[in-house]
């Protein structure tokens, strides 16, 4: 009975140790990953301010008519095409549209 | 047993050592008590220095979420003067990463400090060139700097903020209680040795940023208003020029346009002239664009009819001993006419038969003479007489949109009131706030500021603004497929030399609104002194056609002819 109790005590001071060494390590990784998160919040405003910059609207025009010889439509080359009962969609952008039919598409393929 | 001596030595050691022990408390109290104050304070002032640092400022994002302004954290350098050895030895290395003169280094440096800035919101290169260096009393702590990625565009809007983080112009200041992040400061102590003590983590730690508004402007639109506009001023060399797109239905404004354009990244060598919101800051006499707001009360008012008759004078008429004119010897027209042709006697007439106090108070209605709340700062109320003060040529001076100024952004609102069915909005720019989690804090709705006439004079007035597109003289304004209803401007303007109207000095506009029987955008265009042909009809009217086409295109509304296409893709 006596050997149980010394055992069980040791135990029970192990874990108490281990438990204590864990918190301590277990704060270092938090405080480790909470940089690493900082790190990376900074790395991705630099790429996100670079991304906005990029597809700014007037650099998109200046490569896509300077680069690569395109021009805006002309008139009676934009042709408007709603789906059948479709009001014309007046508050969503083209790209929005986009969006959405592509959305839609993938719903019928999965159907 | 002898004890005088011995006693007499105690007693003096006594009172010596009494003596002693009071010149310290005497000098303890002096310092603890009496100079405590003075004291701690000197200390502090030696191993204390008070840091403040502020979270990062919310972001700017057009109304479909593209980023306009944000912050990014990058490195400041600061030096700790009080622990340098040999500050030239450290401006020297210092000087070819920061870019700045050794002597300018040094100085700051040598201050009796024990931190001084030396250089604030670099490049991070130059932050981790300095972190290779390693140089002793020299730190680099994050902070955040503003960036407006896409340069110019919708400068004159977003404005910008100081080195400080705080909004010096347009919606940065104006939204400054939103934008501006928390602010911590930070004491920062000495050790034993001199050297400054951060605490730890310090440059990790970020205060909560600032709140995100999201804007009613669609970045596309304001690219397509602004490259057509500089387009416009540079080939007429105009001084300078406004656009201003708005949806009429909510009072969003779509796109707010000013040229000369300047890029908010960089503002430090420019003028205030340079970025000043026109569209709200500056008044100018309208000239006829102000007919089809007189003409749309004197229809409310019923004194006059699309079909009335009027004599235009054969070109000539004198009102209080002066003599009005007409660009063409006009005789009898239709009122409809007299829009379209935008005959400065007509307008007079009909000015004279609303009468000044009918007049002032319609005007008033479409909100000139006021401002029209729109959320920036800096805008201003424009210029209207009361009746009282009027003289006796002011009803038909005003009638023809002289003796009154007004902004464009007045003009469009209202325009946008007759394509809104007589009902004007209020305009404004900033539709959400939302917190750093994206959480929403404020929702901003279309607000009714009031009924100004009503829906059939609305659909009356568009007819005949639509006439001036067909057939007037605002016929560059049309927009294939689309019906335009709008009216051309051209106001002389005021020699200041002379304090006359000038004969070479020009604005010319535009305002109006598509697609006519269910608006879409109601837009103005105003070019300031256009050389050459100065016309509102010539300068200004094909710039609203080439932007309306663009963003009528760009938004997917229908034109009239277009074939529907039915893709009966469920059916298969």
């Amino acid at each position: 009975m006596k050997t149980v109790t010394i055992v069980a005590g040791v135990l029970l001071v192990f874990v108490f140790v281990w438990e204590r060494v864990d918190v301590v390590r277990l704060g270092y990784q938090i405080e480790r990953l909470k940089t690493q998160k900082v790190l990376l919040e900074r790395e991705r405003d630099q790429l996100q301010v670079k991304f906005s910059a990029l597809t700014a609207p007037e650099r998109i025009a200046k490569v896509a008519t300077e680069k690569l010889g395109l021009i805006p439509p002309q008139q009676g080359q934009v042709l408007m095409v709603h789906q059948p009962g479709e009001a014309p969609s007046l508050l969503l952008p083209p790209v929005e549209q986009v969006r959405l039919a592509k959305r839609d598409s993938i719903g019928r393929e999965s159907e | 047993m002898t004890v005088g001596p011995s006693r007499g030595r105690r007693y003096v050691m006594l009172l010596l050592l009494l003596c002693g022990f009071s010149i310290i408390l005497f000098r303890l109290v002096t310092l603890q008590v009496l100079q405590a104050a003075d004291l701690t304070a000197k200390a502090d002032r030696q191993h204390q220095k008070t840091v403040t640092f502020e979270g990062a400022r919310g972001m700017v994002l057009d109304r479909h979420g593209k980023v306009l302004a944000m912050n990014v954290e990058v490195p400041s350098v600061f030096g700790v003067p009080t622990s340098l050895e040999s500050p030239a030895t450290v401006a020297r290395h210092l000087s070819p990463v920061l870019q700045i003169r050794s002597s300018e280094l040094e100085r700051k440096l040598r201050q009796d400090k024990s931190f001084v800035w030396l250089a604030r919101k670099v490049e991070p290169e130059q932050g981790r060139r300095l972190e290779q260096l390693s140089l002793e009393g020299i730190g680099v702590v994050m902070e955040g700097r503003r960036f407006y990625p896409k340069g110019p565009l919708l400068a004159h809007v977003l404005g910008f903020s100081g080195m400080d983080g705080q909004g010096l112009e347009g919606l940065e200041r104006r939204y400054d209680s939103h934008l501006h992040g928390e602010k911590r400061v930070t004491v920062l102590q000495r050790d034993a040795l001199g050297r400054t003590v951060f605490p730890k983590g310090l440059a990790e730690q970020a205060p909560t940023p600032g709140h995100a508004l999201t804007l009613t402007v669609d970045e596309v639109i304001q690219y397509i208003a602004e490259k057509e506009l500089e387009e416009a001023v540079t080939h007429t060399h105009a001084k300078s020029g406004t656009i201003i797109v708005m949806e009429p239905q909510s009072g969003a404004i779509l796109a707010m346009a000013v040229s000369p354009r300047f890029d908010p990244n960089v503002v430090a060598a420019l003028t205030p002239d340079r970025w000043r919101n026109r569209a709200l800051t500056d008044t100018y006499e309208p000239g006829s664009t102000m007919k089809a707001m007189v003409a749309a009360a004197a229809l409310e008012e019923k004194v006059m009819m699309p079909d009335s008759m009027v004599f235009g004078e054969n070109g000539q008429m004198v009102i209080a001993n002066t003599t009005i004119h007409d660009h063409d010897k006009l005789g009898w027209m239709t009122f409809s006419e007299v829009i379209q042709k935008s005959s400065n006697i007509g307008a007079a007439k009909t000015g004279m038969a609303l009468g000044e106090q009918r007049l002032y108070h319609y005007l008033q209605a479409f909100g000139f003479g006021q401002r029209t709340e729109i959320d920036l700062p800096g805008e201003v109320n424009g210029f209207l007489k009361a009746p009282k003060d009027w003289g006796r040529r002011s009803l038909a001076s005003i009638s023809m949109g002289q003796e009154i100024g007004v902004t464009p952004l007045q003009m469009v609102s209202a325009v946008a009131t007759l394509a809104n069915g007589g009902v004007m909005m209020k305009p404004y720019v900033v539709s959400e706030v939302r917190d750093q989690k994206g959480r929403l804090l404020r929702e901003v709705r279309s607000q009714v500021k009031r009924r100004v006439v009503s829906p059939n004079t609305a659909r009356i007035i568009t007819t005949m603004l639509e006439g001036v597109v067909t057939n007037g003289t605002g016929t560059k304004a049309a927009i294939p497929g689309f019906r335009v209803a709008g009216k051309t401007g051209t106001a002389q303007k005021i020699d200041p030399r002379t304090g006359a109207y000038s004969s070479t000095q020009f604005v010319g506009s535009f305002v109006g609104y598509v697609p006519a029987e269910s608006p879409r955008l109601a837009m103005i265009v105003v070019l300031d002194e256009p050389q050459g042909e100065a016309w509102g009809g010539a300068v200004a009217a094909p710039v609203f056609r080439r932007v309306g086409e663009q963003v009528l295109n760009y938004l997917g509304v229908s034109k009239d002819d277009t074939v529907k296409i039915a893709l009966a893709m469920k059916d298969h």
